[in-house]
């Protein structure tokens, strides 16, 4: 599914990161964590724009990528939103794909929603009509950048919840500072330092935050 | 209504300084005219200040309309191509530099002394604050909102339309609203310079007949269209703005 050979992580500006080797097979679900600023998201970025990068091979047909602040239009109705990605293509907007959008919406909680507008919703709830989405671009590798990190406590094990039941069958990649939203639905974790990427690791082992800190100090 | 009185106690307490200033220091009235000798002017020259209150209202209006037309299509332009607006944006600050005052005299020339001059001084006014704001809302998109754009395939044209021109609507109003409060500026200034009707042509004709008290009739109506044009505008665009995730715009 995704392939990167000798790809050295950078930031404009910025001294050079970490040298990557990387390869996730179809199917996985990989929690990449690290430090704030080692250069998980632009990881995330070099991913989804693998077409400007030699040394990153993707084999998926469609990417799916959804960030701590959801792309979602404030003055666009729910249902809107959740098609989007059909808007934006110029692709006919049929019954068929109006009842499946409905479909997902009652799937991520929110069947009563299709015609609210955006700006009216809770964060947790504009999380869903993302996830809603995501979903709804049918795409074989799904690349999340901290998608639930604004969110409170409880929503986050709800939305938690929500992906290990709409997700457990999709190659995903998700960057989290925090292992314990991803453990049930994840089955792997990298670790991105300023060196190099390391793992697969099992998630069980980051529950003790300790053994989180070690980890990310490259102790393990 | 609790509003309404507010309103009223305030204009009426600025009535009050004003009478007692004139009570106070004897000031003649060719000078400094009390506050119910201006009103009764107002009331006894009703039409002929409605007449030219009339053109420069239109003068507003115009000028208004069109540069936030022209403004918002000169951004649309731009934020097409980022080579266009790097060539064109010293233009736009000249534009913005030069004072209108010194491009009146030029503007009658080839424009005559008509309402075609006074529509191009306040559309000039009202141009760049316009552009500015609205290249600003082309701007606001997110880095994350692109990325996602980019994995949705959006197609460069709809993506124009359907997120570009929404997001950077509520900008345009904005500065639509910081061009209505310097819109007058134009239509009078305009005026002054040459012109047969009109507020500012009002203003000059009676200080040169030492009518103080037209002169000050006819700021009080230029006041009240300042701030009828400018309420409007930003009713507008209260209607218009969506709430964008914080950080988002800036």
């Amino acid at each position: 599914m995704l392939r990167i050979t000798d790809f050295d992580l950078s930031y404009p500006g910025y001294p050079p990161l970490a040298t990557i080797q990387w390869t996730v097979d179809t199917g996985e679900r990989v929690a990449l964590l690290g430090r704030s600023g080692v250069g998980k998201s632009t990881l995330l970025r070099a991913i989804l724009h693998a077409d400007r990068h030699a040394a990153i091979d993707v084999q998926a047909t469609q990417v799916a990528y959804l960030s701590q602040q959801p792309a979602l239009l404030p003055w666009r109705s729910v249902i809107d939103n959740v098609l989007l990605g059909f808007y934006l293509r110029g692709s006919p907007i049929t019954e068929h794909l109006v009842e499946h959008a409905h479909a997902l919406l009652d799937q991520v909680g929110l069947s009563d929603f299709s015609k609210r507008a955006i700006g009216t919703l809770s964060g947790g709830q504009k999380a869903r009509v993302a996830l809603a989405r995501v979903l709804s671009e049918n795409a074989s590798l799904i690349l999340l950048d901290e998608p639930f990190s604004g969110l409170d406590r409880s929503t986050r094990i709800q939305m938690a919840d929500l992906c290990a039941d709409l997700l457990c069958r999709h190659t995903v990649i998700l960057v989290t500072h925090d292992p314990r939203d991803a453990s049930d639905w994840l089955n792997q974790a990298m670790i991105l330092n300023e060196t190099d990427l390391r793992g697969p690791y099992q998630l069980d082992a980051f529950q003790d935050d300790r053994a989180l800190i070690a980890a990310l100090d490259g102790a393990l | 209504m609790r509003r309404l009185i507010s309103v009223m106690i305030y204009i009426a307490s600025i009535g009050l300084v004003w009478k007692a200033l004139v009570w106070l220091f004897q000031i003649p009235h060719f000078i400094l005219p009390a506050p119910e000798r201006v009103l009764m002017t107002a009331f006894e020259r009703a039409p002929q200040l409605l007449h030219h209150g009339s053109t420069t209202l239109a003068e507003i209006v115009a000028g208004l309309c069109l540069g936030a037309l022209l403004g918002f299509s000169t951004a649309c332009l731009l934020s097409i191509s980022g080579r266009l607006q790097r060539a064109a944006m010293p233009l736009l600050i000249v534009s913005q530099a030069l004072p209108v005052f010194a491009l009146a005299p030029i503007l009658m020339l080839w424009l005559g002394y008509g309402f075609a001059s006074k529509l191009a001084m306040t559309t000039l006014i009202v141009y760049f604050p316009v552009t500015a704001a609205t290249l600003s809302g082309f701007r606001a998109c997110p880095l994350s909102w692109e990325d996602t754009f980019h994995t949705l395939h959006a197609r460069r044209w709809n993506l124009f339309w359907i997120v570009r021109v929404p997001m950077a609507l509520p900008h345009t109003l904005s500065g639509l609203r910081i061009a209505a409060s310097v819109a007058p500026i134009g239509a009078v200034v305009g005026e002054w310079i040459g012109s047969s009707s009109g507020l500012g042509y009002l203003m000059l004709h009676a200080n040169g007949r030492g009518q103080t008290d037209l002169m000050f009739a006819a700021l009080l109506l230029l006041c009240l269209e300042a701030l009828l044009v400018w309420t409007v505008v930003n009713r507008l665009s209260r209607r218009f703005d969506h709430h964008m995730p914080t950080g988002s715009v800036s």
